[in-house]
């Protein structure tokens, strides 16, 4: 299947000069994102459809869909959901799995899109439903959570194998690699625990009690502290990475927010997440682990995914029960534009196309 | 006893097995807990005399148990928790003696209760023992009013949650002429009052055409049929027990009563299984595929339920009854109670949790959900079902199909709690005088 481009749109790609983007992972790629930047780099904002099965393609300049992605040819079978970017910000990783969680099918996979060409690159095996996923620092692995084995694993990108898989707790769904590439943090939803996996001894260091149905995790720029989103909590749970990994602080945002998925600002001082419940999106001051801002009007519905440019000027939500996605000006904390993109917008990313390509 | 558990460690393991060398060494923290975690789940009695229906609730308890065990097991054994479950089916109907052996086994709570005489015997027992214990299958309100008991937690919904989500559905679909049929029981009777109050107080609209009390076991025959054809009812409401359902629907359905006309039934725990909705098409093709109460749906696939779901079935290669899910969810209150409490099992300590509203439960019903204060009754949603016709009902996960949910969980801007109380009883009608028995 070929990538689809919206042929009424402006396909060619307006000049964004200084506008840097990230990703829900921004702490892991900031640096290499910002070393490898440059003036004339082009901006494309990835949508995963997990009812579509397919990723919408939007100029982040222009904010207009200029096309769509097949992944496959059975929408409402197979999922996308999950996305990552690679440090350099021109390949995306997408989990892809089916709508029966059994224990591994065909569909299980990991698919990587070149954001120059918006073709398939590569593909490989990513048994047992991985339902999200991140990518080391250097951009050589990607982990996944393991939903249906209860797992974690961890894949090697050149060669498209499996190096590692480990214990996590039932119903495995967040995963974000520290930006040291320490350690690699899974959540589990039906456990309420946060898995601590050590990269360099290879082996689980603790599993953390966290809020009721985790969902996402992120960690701060510095990597001193993740956040955990708990759905049913309502609660966002933070971690302080050096106090072996303790749970230090609960911040609550209301039973009917269900948050998902979370992202730090680039200033390192502010997380946004995605508020499904309530259609929102709440801005922490992560110094003071309060709610400084929500944002709820024109938002579209059930926001789960939400990612930040990394100039901090955009965020972007994937609001799943309205097919849209949102997307927010910081310096209002408001919504300025709604943009349709497929049915079921689970997670968003965003992708460059480096300066002269 | 203790159950097997194995399957879903070997399920788990499966890729393990695969990778071998690459699965990662277990986790070497400290162990959070230190004491036993022992809960235990009273099986129903095996009763071939008790019929098809209570053979199914029979056979989910036992299928739901272990699958909540090894699902347990599996989360206590990353936290280093000493878990187990203790199992017992009472012998000749003494519930209460097969409480004390899982006492004396060294549970530190109890849930079981399938029938109403079932819950009101352990609550009383529970109570003088001062230990928690869960109703997972008896609806009555008197259970949770005159006859409730301070240390009984109720999952299964009560009566009046229901009820009122019967009428609601009924009502906004415009149906306006009702016809009952009641049981003459204490629990027919009890019901049919409670309907008769939310069409006074909470659903307006509707009004009462007709009206037959029957004995158990007492059909109706032609004659209902015939009062029904004459009350021009719109909708026929069945609260009697769940086998005197069938013979209604087929007494109606025979006696010629319009497809036009919606029939449906009061959602006794035997009421909700696969089997009843077989033998309610069987019973009635065309009157008995219509709309059901439940408290648990096998189609669900939201709020975590698809995953939840397809465990159970890929499990025993069957759909997940109500009886199977209120065990895994009586567990699991019980197991986070110990869990999110720094192990602590003591009745004070882990009533205090259940009651404590800062205490979140998740049913896999997309919400966080809690135990009322006033009668110990979990809050939550309930769903509306469409029994399948014959041509749809090609397997037994496809014998019915979710269509409809009450209260509406999506309505930010409002109370969460105040929306779950949208159904059954609230403090102002509570008759429980037995307040928990906290420090």
């Amino acid at each position: 299947m070929k990538y689809v481009p919206v042929r009424h749109a402006a396909v060619g790609l307006a000049f964004a000069a200084g506008l840097f983007v990230g990703s829900p992972a921004l702490a892991q790629t900031t640096q290499t994102m910002l070393d490898a930047t440059k003036p004339g780099d082009k901006y494309r904002v990835y949508v995963a459809n997990e009812y579509n099965a397919d990723i919408t393609v939007i100029d982040a300049t222009t904010d207009a869909v200029i096309g769509t992605i097949p992944i496959s040819g059975r929408p409402g079978l197979v999922r996308p959901r999950g996305m990552a970017l690679s440090p350099d910000g021109t390949i995306i990783y997408v989990s892809i799995s089916d709508f029966h969680p059994e224990f591994e099918v065909t569909e299980d996979k990991i698919v990587a899109i070149d954001v120059r060409t918006n073709q398939i690159l590569q593909e490989f095996r990513a048994g047992g439903n991985p339902e999200r996923i991140a990518l080391s620092p250097d951009g050589k692995q990607v982990w996944a959570s393991l939903e249906a084995l209860a797992q974690g694993g961890g894949y090697d990108i050149a060669t498209g194998t499996q190096f590692v898989q480990f214990r996590v707790g039932i119903e495995a769904e967040g995963v974000a690699v520290s930006p040291d590439g320490k350690w690699v943090y899974v959540t589990a939803e039906a456990t309420h625990t946060t898995t601590v996996y050590d990269v360099e001894n290879k082996k689980i260091l603790k599993h953390i009690l966290v809020g009721n149905r985790p969902r996402a995790v992120a960690f701060s720029l510095d990597g001193s502290k993740a956040y955990v989103s708990a759905e049913i909590g309502g609660t966002i749970s933070v971690i302080d990475v050096n106090k072996n990994h303790t749970l230090v602080a609960s911040i609550n945002l209301g039973l009917d927010s269900r948050p998902v998925e979370l992202v730090v600002d680039p200033s390192g001082k502010y997380v946004y997440v995605a508020g499904g419940g309530t259609s929102a999106i709440y801005v922490i001051d992560m110094a003071t682990n309060k709610v400084v801002n929500t944002i709820k009007e024109k938002m579209g519905r059930r926001p789960w995914g939400v990612t930040i440019t990394l100039d901090g000027k955009k965020v972007y939500t994937a609001n799943g029960l309205s097919d849209s996605v949102s997307v927010i000006d910081p310096d209002c904390m408001c919504v300025i534009k709604n943009i349709a993109v497929g049915r079921g917008a689970h997670s968003v990313q965003i992708g460059r196309i480096p300066a002269g390509v | 006893m203790n159950l097997m558990i194995g399957r879903m460690r070997r399920v788990f393991a499966v890729a393990a097995v695969v990778i071998g060398a690459l699965l990662a060494p277990a986790a070497a923290q400290e162990p959070m807990f230190t004491k036993p975690v022992h809960i235990g789940v009273l099986l129903p009695e095996e009763k071939p005399e008790a019929g098809p229906f209570w053979a199914e609730i029979a056979k989910a308890a036992r299928e739901g148990t272990i699958i909540t065990e090894e699902d347990f097991a599996f989360n206590a054994e990353l936290v280093g928790m000493d878990f187990k479950v203790l199992t017992e089916a009472p012998v000749r109907g003494d519930v209460t003696a097969a409480a004390q052996k899982l006492l004396d086994a060294g549970a530190f709570a109890i849930m079981g209760g399938y029938t109403n005489a079932e819950t009101r015997a352990l609550g009383v027992w529970a109570e003088q023992k001062g230990i928690p214990f869960i109703n997972l299958g008896a609806s009555a309100d008197n259970l949770r009013n005159d006859l409730c008991s301070a240390t009984t937690f109720h999952l299964e919904p009560s009566a009046a949650m229901y009820l009122d989500s019967i009428v609601g559905w009924y009502v906004r679909s415009g149906l306006r002429q009702w016809y009952f049929v009641v049981e003459d029981t204490e629990e027919g009777r009890a019901q049919y009052e409670r309907v008769r109050w939310s069409m006074q107080e909470r659903h307006f609209g509707a009004r009462e055409v007709g009206r037959m009390n029957l004995a158990p076991g007492r059909p109706g025959g032609a004659n209902l049929a015939a009062a029904v054809r004459r009350s021009n009812a719109d909708v026929v409401i069945l609260l009697q027990g769940a086998a005197d359902q069938l013979v209604a629907l087929k007494d109606l359905e025979s006696g010629g009563v319009p497809a036009t006309v919606q029939v449906t039934g009061y959602p006794h725990t035997e009421a909700q299984t696969r089997a009843f909705y077989a033998a309610s098409r069987a019973a009635a093709p065309t009157l008995g595929v219509g709309h059901r109460g439940a408290a648990w749906e096998a189609t669900i696939d939201a709020y975590g339920a698809r995953e939840y779901n397809a465990r159970y079935r890929e499990r025993w290669g069957v759909p997940m009854e109500a009886t199977a899910w209120a065990i895994y969810h009586a567990m699991r209150a019980f197991y986070e109670a110990a869990f999110f409490n720094e192990g602590k099992t003591d009745p004070k300590s882990v009533m205090n949790y259940m009651m404590n509203p800062a205490s979140v439960f998740d049913l896999h019903k997309g919400v966080a959900t809690s135990f009322r204060p006033w009668d110990r009754q979990q809050r939550q949603s309930l769903f509306l079902i469409k029994i399948n016709s014959a041509e749809r009902a090609n397997s037994l996960l496809n014998q019915a199909l979710l269509v409809g949910e009450l209260p509406a969980i999506y309505m930010p801007g409002t109370d969460l709690v105040e929306r779950l109380d949208q159904i059954g009883d609230l403090a102002n009608r509570s008759r429980c005088r037995k307040p928990t028995p906290l420090r």
